[in-house]
């Protein structure tokens, strides 16, 4: 991972992406190998190395029996974020995150969406190298979900952090990192940019329906023709839309007429299918849904 | 030292969770005097009805040989479920947050335990306040209240971190509920908190002399009834040796909650 970039780390339940975030943490042992964060190593100077991160776990862990304000003050201080700055970096955490009209509320009161907006609140105002998100929109709607992930945008803006989250949701990560990687059985699948990742599992395929006589060939540079049967042509090409406008006009100056032209482009959902579907388990995404919900209902009550 | 001093302000924070969670609400601090108010009122008063000096210390009657007793078993009875908490606070996800924080190990466990002694003393307060209202006639001597508050907050670390140490090997709530019922009453009758130790079978004394909770039933009685402290050194000693060696134990296997 490169310092101030977000990376995500996807893979099937079960390919170790927890593992992996709670060995850099400090929480579980190396099996194998050593970890280096920002050039500290884990083993040796665990303590130095928590200093530098802040982690956001899977479950929702903020404590529903304190205030808001509260969860952060104690986080704060066990960061040992200076007396004299504890109070504002508070409420303009709080602040920035929309909840400070509920900081002296109970957070078991909060919803779901306002409870991982504390979670990253804390981030905030511990101010962390490099910040852990385990899953952050996992139960989310999609309004709290979005607001989340600008969230994490703007920390990661204003603040220089380097942040890791882990997903399963594929627009967000797409969305969201400047990198990923697709972790598969404890492994390193594939790294590299989405858009470098959608290309190599395929460019854009264009879906042209023509009436009258088509072409069988193409001009060099627009693409390839997969396949041809009763004037629905398939083309593959390297940038879809700005094909559409050159192909158009390359058929009709043919003389055919161009009826329809549907673009499809490969999402990360290919790319990741494409890495990790060897491992993917009904199993693992049960018990995952029932500990998730299981652990919204204990804070929602 | 920065670290000392980390490490102490760690665990202050912790335990100061704890006072904040009491503050927004106290309902189970109430609840948990039925117990040792029962104990007082009805056993108590009970056994007070034998006059025999065999079952307390000459000179003092049996309710005000128990109250010390009470008051050291209600401790007992808070702290050893702390061990339920932690696997609770894991099952929640609090338990993983907080060692992700750069916290010592150590830290965690003794603001845990600590927090444990928070309850402890409430617990002392409820027991004085029983005290006075049923007349039971103690030492109120504002040196020998704070020692036994002290004595009660000692307790409380060490069978939290007893507990903990337990959650650390069997790791779920049900499993920790069975241990907390099958311990606590051995603890409990194997001490000196409602009868004198002269009056168990010889191997249940010697079982006694390796229970903190009669060092610590021991320290209360000679401060709040009899004003002897010539066994309290020995009884304060062998509770804080119980106490760091707990500690010491849990902050070792602790992390395996988690893994």
């Amino acid at each position: 991972m490169e310092e101030g970039e977000i990376f995500g780390l996807l893979g099937p339940n079960g390919a170790g992406k927890t593992t992996a975030i709670k060995m850099i943490t400090t929480l579980a042992r190396p099996t194998a190998g050593s970890i280096m964060v920002f050039g500290i190593d884990v083993q040796r100077a665990p303590q130095e190395v928590r200093q530098m991160l802040g982690f956001v776990p899977q479950a929702i862990s903020v404590d529903g029996d304190l205030t808001g304000y509260e969860n952060l003050l104690i986080f704060a201080k066990l960061f040992f974020v200076d007396r004299e700055e504890r109070k504002e970096r508070i409420l303009d955490a709080l602040k920035y995150f929309g909840l400070a009209d509920r900081a002296n509320e109970l957070v078991k009161n909060y919803s779901g969406g306002m409870m991982r907006r504390l979670e990253i609140a804390q981030a905030l105002v511990n101010r962390p190298r490099i910040l852990f998100l385990d899953e952050p929109s996992i139960g989310l709607d999609p309004y709290s979900k979005n607001q989340v992930i600008q969230q994490i945008q703007e920390l990661n803006r204003e603040f220089g952090t380097t942040i890791l989250v882990t997903t399963h949701d594929m627009t967000e990560a797409d969305i969201l990192c400047d990198r990923l990687a697709i972790m598969n059985m404890g492994k390193i699948a594939i790294s590299g940019a989405p858009s470098d990742l959608k290309r190599s599992v395929g460019g854009d395929v264009l879906t042209v329906k023509v009436t009258g006589q088509a072409a069988a060939s193409l001009p060099a540079g627009l693409g390839s023709v997969v396949s041809s049967e009763q004037g629905t042509i398939k083309i593959l090409t390297e940038d879809g839309e700005k094909a559409i406008p050159r192909l158009t006009e390359y058929f009709e100056r043919n003389g055919a007429v161009v009826e329809s032209i549907s673009l499809s482009r490969p999402t990360l959902d290919d790319v990741f299918m494409k890495y990790a579907k060897a491992s993917l388990q009904e199993e693992g995404t049960f018990r995952d849904a029932r500990s998730v919900r299981r652990s919204f209902a204990r804070h929602g009550r | 030292m920065i670290n000392l001093q980390r490490s102490v302000s760690s665990a202050l924070t912790i335990a100061e969770i704890e006072a904040r969670k009491i503050r927004h609400d106290s309902t189970e601090l109430w609840m948990r005097t039925v117990q040792p108010a029962l104990w007082l009122l009805v056993f108590g008063e009970v056994f007070n009805a034998i006059r025999s000096s065999l079952l307390s210390i000459p000179g003092y009657s049996y309710i005000q040989y128990i109250a010390p007793g009470v008051l050291a078993q209600s401790v007992l009875f808070v702290a050893i479920f702390y061990g339920i908490t932690i696997v609770w606070e894991r099952d929640v996800g609090l338990l993983t947050k907080l060692l992700s924080t750069p916290s010592p190990r150590l830290s965690v466990v003794v603001g845990k335990a600590l927090a444990a002694g928070v309850r402890g003393i409430f617990q002392g307060i409820m027991v004085f306040a029983l005290a006075l209202i049923i007349g039971i006639n103690l030492r109120f001597d504002p040196l020998d209240v704070a020692g036994v508050f002290i004595t009660a907050v000692l307790l409380a670390m060490c069978f939290a971190s007893l507990s903990m140490t337990l959650a650390s090997f069997l790791k779920t709530r049900d499993r920790m509920m069975g241990i907390g019922q099958a311990i606590t009453m051995p603890l409990f009758f194997a001490s000196n908190a409602i009868y004198p130790v002269s009056l168990m079978p010889v191997w249940l004394q010697y079982i006694s002399k390796f229970n903190p909770l009669s060092y610590g039933v021991d320290a209360i009685r000679s401060m709040l009834l009899t004003g002897d402290y010539s066994t309290l050194p020995v009884d304060i000693f062998a509770l804080l040796l119980f106490t760091l060696f707990f500690i010491a134990c849990a902050s070792v296997v602790l992390k395996r909650l988690i893994e």
